[in-house]
């Protein structure tokens, strides 16, 4: 068995391919039509092209309960995504360029230092630096 | 604040209240990124930093989640990879990241990374073509 899929929720695909392409830098990688204006959507990391894939599915807009998780993570500053950068500071200062809006700002715990942003899609999601 | 925001001032404060132990840690991670390709062991590490060896151990162990071992031998393979999709050959690449044996090289780089690193060379050269 293989990981190669790492589920987001979101409520518009293609609003969520242009965040996630444009200002955080994935590169699109499979897009398949399903039925209903629903596509199976996915990107995978610039620098791990092979590696596992974000898959963008429009869960909340089809199974209430998704929708009610999601909404509750929002509301809890949670963020149930992460990805790791070199540096935390450096892709703060960028994104904040892009205006995108952070909940937590660059902070250090531990052996780590991390920042959470909006995706505009529904999900808080957490950059982090390993010390 | 958010729910999440004060969690985590509230784990902070109770397990990563020691500043200096956390630097001590970070500062060795950081001499193993550094010198990766020399010969290291936890007598070197626990006499730059000025540290009993088996409480360096069990730190680093405790911070980032696996023995300063592990973390040496993930960070070989790790530099290993991008030595071979440069084509430098499997010997050169062992000694060039730290290995001292070829043997215990290919033994550790299949188990973590499923193949061989001569398996590895060729399908990577053989993508980029």
């Amino acid at each position: 068995m293989k990981v190669t899929i790492i589920s987001i929720p979101v409520r518009d695909q293609e609003k969520a391919l242009q965040f996630y392409t444009e200002k955080l830098g994935f590169i699109k990688k499979l897009d398949k039509p399903l039925e209903g204006g629903n596509r199976w959507l996915t990107l995978v990391s610039k620098e791990a092209q092979e590696g596992p894939e974000i898959l963008l599915e429009p869960a909340p807009n089809h199974f209430e309960p998704s929708k009610v998780y999601q909404d509750a993570l929002m509301e809890a500053g949670i963020p149930y995504t992460q990805f790791d950068v070199d540096n935390v500071q450096s892709e703060y200062e960028r994104l904040t360029q892009l205006g995108v809006k952070f909940s937590v700002k660059p902070t250090k715990m531990g052996t780590v230092k991390f920042v959470v942003f909006n995706d505009t899609c529904g999900n808080n999601i957490q950059l982090v630096e390993t010390l | 604040m958010t729910f999440y925001e004060s969690e985590i001032k509230r784990i902070r404060g109770i397990i990563h209240s020691n500043q200096g132990q956390i630097d001590t840690i970070i500062g060795m991670r950081n001499y193993i990124d550094n010198n990766y390709d020399s010969h290291l062991n936890l007598e070197v590490l626990s006499h730059i930093q000025f540290v009993s060896k088996y409480h360096l151990l069990r730190l680093f162990k405790r911070y980032y989640g696996l023995t300063p071992r592990q973390y040496l031998i993930n960070k070989r393979i790790e530099k290993s990879k991008e030595h071979l999709r440069n084509r430098t050959t499997v010997t050169e690449t062992c000694f060039a990241v730290g290995f001292e044996s070829l043997g215990s090289f290919s033994t550790l780089f299949k188990s973590k990374t499923g193949k061989s690193p001569i398996e590895f060379q060729k399908e990577q050269l053989s993508r980029s073509k």
